[in-house]
């Protein structure tokens, strides 16, 4: 059963439209992930199912609660993480998130165990008694994300969830995020990074300029684009612009991108009968292979083929 | 509901004790206007300004440890700026509890802070008069916590109608200068021209005064029945307490603070 739904969800702002007539659910249990270039609207779309901004048009349904008729309800189910942590500076840790606890309505008992759990588990037990003024960019954003581990929302909004943090915190806080969702709580997250919405996501929705692209599960995206397979090759010459196009013409290849003069990315279909032929061609050319690779594609692929916005075009 | 009201509250109290600073100064801002000011202009006003006000020296501490609670009162809304530069006001509108509460609590807090801290300062200058009436002190306390709370209500209307760090703070100096001149905080009532008076008597800061007054014996000032003053203060915090919870709903959703 869908948790939320959002209908012709639109906010405006001036002349910008943010989020552009998203419609979409969301169902119950699952890690929802947004992906998206920077500005394509996803933190916007955040907002407004917490109801810290109005939608312009359209409505958006939380656990049965309109946001906009009924937001004090909505709020009771949802929580948010912010992509950039909302502390008061000359507050602690401590003091943050004891009052959060409180202001989300645990117990006692309960608020005295999650916040010593986040807090040892996010490796900030030792400066919890700091003011967060002091604290670098990743600590901050841990107590950011402690506060929607210890409230445990039946809906839990996670935007960015570790931008900022190191490797080894990452880690952690994937493992926390399944956990949460494994007592029940859905979970949507917004994430520049591909590699995490794969990990974590059950379904993911690819957003640009406002507008939902495609929405699937990261396998089933990743098989729609043609040309399933990807071989990658460095030559040790350049390759001249002909070579290229003869390539192409090759029985099952589907597109050849030129990363660099000397290194070209083929995605094609079942890559494992046609490799033979391939590196055949090259040798034909006189163009000696330095490396070749063969893998699936990754999220990083999809996200190219949908937003149009390929690595060839960003190292331009 | 009260229970997140005063979760709202306490939160903006303890955030105020994290400004040492500006506390320390604050009482000693009060004491440099008391000792200097008020003791050399004591020592300045005629004699027929002595008939009419008792000591000044007393009626002057009486009137600036109101205007004092005044400016504590509306300090909440730099906090409020602040939340903002810091996106805190997004995560405060995030949360499972109302707008209403939210207003309620940050005015009650904002008002009650300002009480507890200058409540001690009031008890000196009660010290100071001599507390002949214990029962009337305790009504005057009540009222002007309800003063303060109004304030405080006041000050959260004004910032999230503007917006603006910068405006605020100059509007704030304007509206200061006014309502602290055109009120019996400094002088009494008898000594203004006529059209300043009139004003002076629908001025909350005059109602507080007054009620401070009274409690503390100096009766010979007053200009309106005590309880009117306190009737004054009450309409004056219900309306922006009521206010306040409008605007808060109207201007902070829809698009953000910016
Ligand atoms: N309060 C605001 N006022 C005006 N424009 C805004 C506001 N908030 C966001 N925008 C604009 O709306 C668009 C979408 O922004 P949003 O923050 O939703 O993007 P995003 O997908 O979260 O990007 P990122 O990956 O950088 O976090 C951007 O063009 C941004 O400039
Ligand atoms: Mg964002």
């Amino acid at each position: 059963m869908a948790i939320i739904q959002m209908i012709d969800l639109t906010k405006k702002f001036g002349k910008l439209t943010a989020v552009d007539h998203l419609n979409l659910s969301i169902e119950e249990g699952e890690i929802f992930g947004f992906l998206g270039p920077n500005g394509a609207g996803k933190t916007t779309t955040l907002l407004m199912l917490v109801t810290v901004i109005k939608p312009t048009e359209g409505k958006a349904i939380v656990g049965g609660y309109d946001i906009t008729r009924e937001p004090d309800k909505a709020r009771q189910l949802i929580g948010i993480a912010f992509q950039d942590p909302k502390l008061m500076w000359v507050m602690t840790p401590w003091e943050v998130l004891n009052w959060h606890a409180k202001v989300c309505g645990l117990t006692s008992s309960e608020r005295k165990e999650r916040v010593r759990w986040a807090l040892t588990e996010l490796d900030l037990w030792g400066d919890r008694y700091k003011s967060v003024h002091a604290f670098s960019g990743g600590m901050r954003k841990r107590v950011e994300i402690a506060k929607i581990l210890i409230q445990r929302p039946k809906i839990a909004i996670i935007d960015e969830p570790t931008t900022q943090i190191d490797i080894v915190g990452k880690h952690k806080i994937w493992n926390m995020i399944r956990e949460l969702k494994d007592e029940g709580s859905t979970i949507i997250l917004a994430t520049n990074e591909l590699y995490e919405a794969d990990l974590l996501s059950d379904r993911v929705a690819i957003m640009h300029r406002g507008k939902l692209l495609v929405c699937d599960s990261p396998k089933k995206l990743k098989d729609s684009i043609v040309g399933g397979d990807l071989i990658e090759i460095i030559l040790e010459k350049e390759a001249p612009k002909i070579t290229i196009e003869e390539l192409k013409n090759i029985n099952r290849v589907v597109e050849v991108l030129v990363l660099k003069p000397n290194h070209l990315r083929i995605y094609l279909n079942r890559a494992e009968e046609i490799l033979p032929q391939i590196t055949e061609f090259f040798i034909k050319t006189h163009l000696p292979i330095r490396s070749i690779r063969m893998s699936e594609p990754s999220l990083d692929d999809v996200f190219a083929h949908y937003t149009g916005l390929t690595i060839e075009e960003a190292e331009k | 509901m009260i229970k997140h009201v005063l979760l709202v509250a306490e939160r903006d109290v303890k955030m105020f004790l994290q400004y040492k600073f500006i506390l320390i100064l604050r009482a000693l801002w009060f004491l440099a206007q008391i000792a200097l000011f008020g003791f050399v202009a004591n020592r300045m006003v005629k004699e027929d300004v002595q008939i009419v006000t008792g000591n000044y020296f007393y009626f002057y501490a009486a009137g600036i440890v109101i205007t004092l609670l005044y400016s504590m009162a509306v300090f909440i809304s730099y906090d409020i700026y602040e939340e903002a530069d810091h996106g805190v006001v997004e995560y405060l509108l995030s949360l499972p509890i109302s707008r209403r509460e939210l207003v309620l609590g940050r005015a009650i807090g904002g008002g009650l802070r300002s009480f507890l801290y200058v409540a001690p300062l009031m008890l000196v200058v009660l010290l100071m008069i001599g507390m002949t009436e214990p029962f009337r002190i305790l009504i005057a306390f009540v009222a002007l916590f309800l003063f303060a709370f109004g304030v405080s209500g006041m000050s959260i209307t004004i910032a999230v109608s503007i917006k603006s760090h910068d405006r605020f703070d100059i509007l704030l100096g304007v509206l200061n200068a006014f309502i602290v001149r055109l009120s019996t905080t400094m002088y009494p009532v008898v000594f203004m021209p006529k059209q300043y008076a009139v004003l002076a008597q629908f001025n909350p800061l005059t109602y507080a005064a007054d009620i401070f007054r009274w409690g503390a014996g100096l009766e010979a000032t007053l200009i309106t029945n005590p309880f009117l003053s306190v009737l004054g203060i009450i309409l004056f915090f219900s309306f922006f307490t009521f206010i306040g919870i409008i605007f808060y709903e109207r201007r902070l959703e829809g698009g953000g603070w910016r």
